[in-house]
């Protein structure tokens, strides 16, 4: 039976349901947009059109958070793209002028940790991300980035050795 | 999840807890209803639009009335594109087959067949 606040064209998602979900995907597409709010907004409302139009259609193969994660990160993936092709044909047409790119800026957070996760290689940044700060499974994760869970894995491992390590060097640094 | 892995989880998450607070959910999704349905008048009014278009042409066309033109057929134009061969064409001489130019010699018949000769 459909919910009352089921959507029409996504009768397995309520709008009480994404309310819930709400601020921890604000999170996510923050994340997703160097830490843009206003292009974070921008990606949630979009992620949110696609659930209104049946564009991306929930069929409870996951949770509903791990599919709205998945979204907002197409999504930012997609503009990530169109972006970067934009900035090639600038780049084309203005060889000599350098290009700004204004929205690659440093996370707002100021903690050392938080440089060490971000200075990761991507993939490793989103399945930390994921799993110390979201609450996802790895397998979760591995669905939220488009991968497989052996390839999630891989990516975790790698980056928790990649953390330890920078963190006792950093230990050993302080101490001398 | 170990200790090492606890740890560290928790330390991520004090470090994320300064992300800005989300703007409110019924202001975000109000605004999406709204592109949405900005977006499904606009594909009605496209599909409406092509959709007059298509029937003005295919109104046009039937209610214009085709002239019926008289058309003429040269009959020399015809006859140089077409030509006719007759079957037994073959038994002319060009043809280089054996043919009979005079009548073949039948020799008599010797043979009776109920008193008479063939």
């Amino acid at each position: 039976m459909r919910d009352g606040d089921a959507l029409e064209n996504n009768p397995e998602v309520t709008r009480s349901a994404l309310e819930a979900i709400h601020s921890q995907v604000f999170g996510w597409a923050l994340s997703r947009c160097f830490y843009d709010q206003a292009v974070a907004e921008d990606l949630m409302q979009t992620a949110y059109v696609e659930l209104l139009s049946g564009k991306a259609r929930f069929d409870n193969k996951s949770s509903l958070k791990t599919f709205v994660f998945g979204v907002v990160q197409n999504l930012a993936r997609s503009r990530y793209r169109r972006r970067a092709s934009r900035l090639r044909l600038v780049k084309q047409y203005h060889a000599t002028t350098p290009v700004e790119t204004a929205e690659l800026e440093e996370p707002t957070s100021d903690s050392a940790l938080w440089q060490l996760v971000q200075a990761l290689p991507s993939r490793q940044r989103d399945i930390v991300e994921l799993v110390f700060c979201r609450d996802f499974t790895v397998a979760e994760a591995s669905a939220v980035m488009g991968v497989t869970t052996g390839t999630g894995r891989v990516h975790y491992d790698r980056a928790k050795k990649a953390l330890r390590k920078q963190i006792e060097q950093d230990d050993t640094g302080n101490e001398l | 999840m170990n200790d090492e892995e606890q740890q560290l989880r928790q330390a991520l998450k004090r470090a994320t807890e300064t992300d800005p607070a989300p703007p409110a959910f019924a202001a975000v999704w109000s605004r999406a209803e709204a592109d949405y349905a900005r977006s499904k008048r606009r594909y009605t009014w496209i599909a409406t639009a092509a959709a007059i278009v298509a029937v003005v042409v295919v109104g046009l066309k039937v209610s214009t009335p085709v002239p019926d033109e008289p058309s003429y057929i040269e009959m020399a134009e015809l006859l140089d594109t077409t030509s006719w061969t007759a079957p037994s064409d073959v038994l002319m001489p060009e043809y280089q087959f054996d043919i009979y130019e005079d009548l073949p010699a039948v020799p008599r018949s010797t043979k009776p067949v109920e008193g008479a000769l063939l």
